[in-house]
């Protein structure tokens, strides 16, 4: 577990993979749910902060909590916030 | 300029914003309305308006629009907000200014929508909503850069506390400020595209052309989709326009998406300051819990079971009250009056029929009030995030829980909270299902009898709790099967929510709401509950029987012989005649069970009897009632028939007319009515027949 957290914090890789409790920058999105993740906030250069993880998961976007499936996540691509 | 006012119709200012974002709250402050309010997206469907007065006393109309993240819509409600914004919604005319309310605390997730409504050419205000809880978590924003950068009014505000709201009335006042020209560049090929289409569709005769060449460039949907409010040959020019701009390498979607969001960094840039790291906030901490895989779930459970515990304990009080004001009325009135057909209509017939309604209300008014300070608290959306795992395997998302649970309170604006929906097969199935939530208008039949199946607080708390989710579970079960038939190879719909921070609930919107609620159900009570009372008892009533007996006047009256008429149809259900009418009845409106049954047995019963109270003796009344063969009527095994049967039945026609309005469809409105009636029916003949077999 401990593991997969630090994996989970370097590189480019998608939202689903990174671990809960890193920050991370938008990089891309790729995906059929693109213009639907960019309007609420998802877009690039946007700061994320994954809260947690699991089927659904919680991440913080410009000052706002937001609840995604692990589906829309895959099309998020992040970068971590060194 | 045009000029405003003329042949009867107002100015017009719209609030525009992200879905909870305060738009109603604001809407409320300056109207002086109460329209509902809750601290969850979605709570507002379809647009609103009232009047309101400018600083110089001009009358202008304010209109409420559903919130909407951008102007290419996701869902229904979404597409109101777009039409009205582009003129291009029947029967509605343009805004003549825009107040856009934005979250202060998420500026740049917010300004998207801002500079869509400045591209549609229309006047805009920003009111910058929660700015004081932007102070607090630490970001600063320089609302002088901010309007010089915007070329437009940015008014700080609290919506909740009525805080900037002078301010934001002043920019109200005439002449209302013009529209700016637009934030954004793109590169040169999108540009000349858009000059050329804003040309074509000027010479086609389509209204407000650059307005629509940007949206049918920005939108591969509204182009594309034959459904849109938008002239044909526009949508023609626009996709051999779009076509060519393709061909180049230039998606003008994301070429105009990436321009604006290029402009909206720039103006956060220079005007927000951010002070040290973002810290846990308190509602984070409170996630921990309330989102737990485990935990979640138990304070979910917890908080369902305490809603209903706490309605059936501490309801008895204010319900005895009523009991025993609708008694003494009964005697008062009874004493007054001689012996007679109006006597027995007065006490037996109104005061009989609309008190045994009446003694209800503690009990709705209690879960209105639990359901606004749920709603309030933002603790809703939360019970959304973690139901979805369940609606999932039913083939919903988390999504329809909050239409669902709406239907726990009225199944009508949950029918039309569905509109927030984005996924059109998810939505119908959430409509088929919705009436199986059971709604307030259950509560009297469920109270009446279930103390008939066991006694106690607890144990009768967790049988109506079973009642409520055994309504949930045959919802889910239905969606299930019926998503395998209906909207084949409709496109996956995934889970996205914004969750907003925990409130401490508005007491006085808590208080409103459970208030309008409550004469809501007294006008029902005064109104249809009424009139079918003043009915029953006039069908029990009469003719009168030959013998002038008590006894033989059921049998003789209009509602003895219907009731025989229809008793081999619920015979097979353990019911008797009187049971089949009152199920009928309740047709009509589900509290109507209570009333008839009242009526009824007050029939039976002697004078004085008949001059009591209503509920309890209603009840003692079908729990001594006897057979023919002298052998109990309203066995346990009966009243559980009866009540499956009315956690099943569809017994309310504005449902079914709000169905076919949400569906546009009758076929779907009338198949849902019959299948449900006729899955009540069976459900509570397996009951009977099935615990009859059993030996019970």
């Amino acid at each position: 577990m401990r593991g997969a957290e630090i994996s989970g914090c370097e590189g480019v890789l998608s939202l689903d993979r990174a671990a809960a409790g890193c920050d991370f920058e938008v990089r891309g999105l790729e995906g059929p749910a693109c213009r639907q993740l960019r309007e609420i906030g998802f877009c690039e250069r946007m700061r994320v902060r994954k809260l947690t993880d699991g089927r659904n998961f919680l991440c913080v976007v410009c000052g706002t909590r937001l609840a995604l499936s692990r589906s829309l996540a895959r099309q998020v691509r992040v970068e971590p916030v060194v | 300029m045009r000029e405003r006012g003329k042949n009867g119709v107002l100015p017009k200012v719209a609030l525009v914003g992200h879905p909870n974002v305060g738009k109603t709250t604001l809407f409320n402050r300056l109207t002086g309305e109460r329209r509902k309010v809750g601290n969850y997206p979605g709570v507002t469907v379809e647009k609103v308006s009232a009047t309101v007065f400018t600083p110089h006393g001009k009358k202008i109309e304010l209109v409420d629009l559903p919130g909407c993240y951008s102007l290419s819509p996701n869902s229904p409600d979404e597409a109101v907000t777009r039409d009205v914004l582009l003129g291009d919604h029947e029967g509605e005319s343009r805004p003549e200014l825009v107040i856009c309310v934005v979250d202060a605390a998420s500026l740049e997730r917010h300004l998207y929508l801002v500079m869509q409504v400045v591209d549609a050419g229309l006047p805009v205000v920003v009111a910058l909503n929660q700015a004081d809880r932007a102070e607090a978590e630490g970001l600063r924003i320089n609302r002088e850069v901010l309007r010089d950068l915007l070329d437009v009014a940015v008014i700080p505000c609290q919506a909740t506390n009525g805080q900037g709201l002078v301010d934001l009335k002043q920019t109200l006042r005439f002449p209302l400020p013009a529209p700016v020209s637009r934030q954004w560049k793109g590169p040169a090929a999108v540009e000349s595209a858009i000059q050329k289409l804003t040309r074509t569709l000027a010479e086609s005769g389509v209204s407000r052309p650059e307005a629509h060449a940007i949206h049918l460039l920005a939108d591969p949907d509204y182009r594309l989709n034959g459904q849109a409010r938008v002239l044909r040959a526009a949508q023609i020019e626009a996709r051999q326009t779009a076509a060519g701009l393709i061909e180049r390498d230039l998606k003008p979607e994301e070429v105009i998406s990436e321009a604006r969001r290029a402009a909206i960094r720039g103006v956060v840039r220079a005007a927000v300051v951010r002070r040290g790291d973002e810290e846990e906030s308190r509602s984070d901490r409170i996630d921990r819990w309330v989102l737990h895989p485990l935990w979640g779930w138990v304070i979910f459970a917890a908080a369902m079971f305490g809603v209903f515990w706490t309605i059936f304990s501490f309801a008895s009080i204010p319900m005895d009250l009523i009991e025993r004001v609708v008694g003494a009325a009964g005697g008062a009135v009874g004493s007054l009056l001689p012996e007679g057909d109006f006597k027995d209509l007065l006490v037996n017939g109104v005061i009989g029929g609309v008190g045994s309604v009446l003694v209800f209300l503690p009990q709705i008014v209690l879960l209105f009030l639990f359901i606004g300070l749920l709603e309030g608290s933002g603790y809703m959306a939360r019970a959304a995030f973690l139901m979805d795992k369940v609606m999932t395997r039913a083939g919903l998302s988390g999504r329809s829980f909050l239409p669902l649970l709406s239907g726990y309170a009225c199944a009508i604006p949950g029918v039309m909270a569905t509109r927030t929906v984005s996924s059109a097969k998810e939505r119908l199935l959430t409509i088929l299902i919705l009436p199986w939530m059971s709604c307030t208008a259950r509560v009297p039949v469920y109270l009446l009898l279930v103390p008939l199946l066991v006694s106690g607080p607890f144990a009768q708390t967790l049988v109506m709790f079973l009642m409520y989710f055994l309504g949930t579970v045959t919802a889910l079960g239905a969606a299930w099967v019926l998503g395998k038939r209906v909207g084949r190879g409709a496109p996956e719909s995934h889970f996205l929510m914004e969750l907003p921070p925990y409130r401490l609930p508005d007491a006085g919107y808590v208080g409103r709401q459970v208030v309008d609620r409550a004469m809501s159900f007294l006008r029902k009570a005064g109104t249809i509950i009424l009139g079918l009372s003043i009915l029953l008892w006039a069908l029990q009533a009469f003719p009168r029987a030959p013998s002038g007996e008590e006894q033989d006047q059921f049998s003789h009256s209009l509602m003895g012989r219907l009731g025989h008429a229809v008793e081999p149809v619920v015979r097979p259900l353990g019911w008797d005649g009187r049971l089949g009418t009152a199920m009928l009845s309740s047709f009509a409106a589900r509290e109507v069970f209570v009333s008839s049954m009242a009526i009824s047995y007050a029939i039976d019963a002697d004078g004085e009897e008949g001059e009591e109270a209503v509920r309890g003796r209603v009840r003692e009344r079908i729990a001594s009632a006897t057979g023919p063969g002298g052998s109990p009527l309203y066995t346990p095994l009966v009243v559980l028939s009866l009540l499956v049967f009315y956690v099943y039945a569809l017994q309310c026609l504005p449902t079914t007319i709000t169905v076919q309005r949400e569906t546009r469809s009758w076929p779907w409105a009338l198949g849902q009515l019959a299948g449900m009636t006729a899955f009540a029916y069976l459900a509570s003949l397996m009951v009977y027949q099935g615990g009859k077999l059993l030996g019970f």
